[in-house]
């Protein structure tokens, strides 16, 4: 009886363990970083209220996963929040990290994020972000830089089947107003 | 008097080893353009290279000038350039903005609209150079819309952080209509879709075959005489003793058609959409 409950706790904690090691492929958990957004500039269309709470839990889902992806150096992670070209630097850039052993690491310390245009017919929202960051680029074991900084993004995201994605990430030199 | 310069001149001396390499950066740089960046310095250094798809390290020569690789700088966005030296790092950061404008990408929404509708299209069109970086100074894009028949319309709208957008009315006649964006020699071309709108003017008529009644309606046209698509939904209603009776019945070759069973007088009406037509007083045999 005590063997058989053993069991079966052994058999929950294996099944819990993959469920968790799966996990950041597939979404991000609640450790996404603090996501502002402001869309009472936005046009031409207005944000419709399940949009503005889509875009700020996956944006802040796509920086959580690409954080993992260029620390952990997995591509793989990058399938559930990116698209395009986004995705596309992305990948090239943990494929340099692989190549060199040089790798980049993002603490995030939150987003203030400022929608800009939302196409009219709803398929493209192009946003600013704000992003303050603690910035470390490590060369094996010895941290070669750091900074803290906040730093200006430019992004683009497009609607997917069951969230928005990030299409375009950018830094900006300065805030590009109209 | 030893001490104290002991304890002033070694840290100096410390200090300036410290600070014996340091990195220069143009404030700017072009997508795809070498560069160089100014070191101080003397002896071998490492060089290390992070921004949007790079994160390399190479050995340099401190003091010297170090190229930086068109290659190296081809996503726009912020890079930073770490030079060490016997453990000590100095770090600069430049920006790299897109090159020259080189291709425009056009979404239309939708591909399939309504004739005589107002702003019902839509055109959104990103502006990216040769990298795929998107281009943010204003850029000039023409927008061309060519119906099947009659005039294009152009329009021509700068971007904004390299996008911009129009809405069009859709044509008063049905057909493919191109909707394209187009920036020097490189444009982008749509084809949207224009269908008959609602019914107009729906008339039916009876049909005596072998005996059988048959409503039918006649060529089911829109108020701007477009043929309304096969496989649209005409309403036949017959209104008889026995009470009411609806049979929907898709057009077929820009007709609907019914057999309706009568037994003495009855009603026969049509509908499509919020569109009624004609009455039909009909008799039970002829």
């Amino acid at each position: 009886m005590m063997r058989a409950a053993l069991n079966v706790l052994v058999i929950l904690a294996l099944a819990g363990g993959a469920y968790f090691v799966s996990w950041p492929a597939v979404m991000a958990d609640a450790g996404s970083p603090e996501v502002e957004l402001n869309a009472e500039n936005l046009g031409p269309r207005p944000i419709e209220e399940l949009t503005e709470k889509s875009i700020t839990r996956d944006y802040g889902h796509a920086w959580q996963t690409m954080a993992a992806a260029l620390r952990e150096n997995r591509s793989d992670l990058l399938d559930g929040y990116f698209t395009g070209i986004a995705k596309a630097i992305l990948a090239e850039e943990i494929a340099e990290q692989k190549r060199s052993g040089v790798r980049v690491r993002y603490t995030d310390q939150g987003h203030k994020l400022e929608a800009i245009f939302y196409s009219p017919s709803g398929d493209a929202m192009q946003l600013r972000d704000r992003a303050r960051l603690e910035v470390e680029i490590v060369d094996g074991d010895k941290v070669v830089h750091r900074e803290d900084v906040t730093l200006n993004y430019l992004v683009l995201m497009t609607p997917g089947a069951d969230r928005w994605l990030v299409r375009d990430l950018q830094t900006t030199a300065a805030e590009v107003r109209p | 008097m030893r001490l104290f310069l002991a304890s002033v001149l070694i840290p100096l001396a410390l200090m300036i080893c410290a600070a014996a390499a340091e990195l220069r950066a143009p404030a700017q740089v072009t997508a795809g353009k070498s560069f160089s960046l100014a070191s101080t310095g003397n002896g071998k250094g490492m060089l290390y290279l992070t921004g949007p798809g790079q994160a390399s390290k190479r050995s340099v020569m401190l003091g010297d000038e170090i190229q930086i690789r068109g290659d190296e700088v081809e996503h726009a966005g912020r890079y930073t350039a770490v030079i060490c030296d016997s453990g000590n790092c100095a770090a600069t950061h430049f920006f790299v903005r897109a090159a020259e404008p080189a291709k425009v990408s056009l979404l239309v929404h939708p591909s399939r609209v309504r004739v005589g509708q107002p702003n019902a299209i839509s055109g959104v069109a990103f502006v990216f150079d040769k990298f795929r970086n998107l281009v943010l100074s204003p850029t000039q894009v023409d927008f061309k819309a060519i119906p099947k028949q009659g005039a294009a319309v152009a329009q021509t709208r700068a971007t904004q952080n390299g996008v911009t957008w129009i809405r069009l009315t859709s044509a008063t006649k049905e057909g493919p209509a191109k909707i394209g964006a187009s920036l020097g020699k490189v444009s982008e071309l749509r084809v949207v879709q224009q269908v008959a709108s609602e019914a107009c003017n729906l008339r039916i008529k009876p049909d005596w075959n072998g005996g059988k009644f048959f409503a039918e309606t006649e060529p089911v046209r829109d108020c701007s005489g477009n043929a309304v698509s096969d496989g649209t939904v005409v309403s036949f209603t017959k209104v008889d003793a026995s009470g009411k009776t609806t049979v929907d019945v898709p057009i077929k070759r820009g007709v609907a058609r019914v057999q309706m069973p009568l037994k003495g007088n009855a009603k026969i009406l049509v509908a499509s959409g919020v569109v009624t037509g004609n009455e039909l007083s009909v008799e039970g045999r002829q």
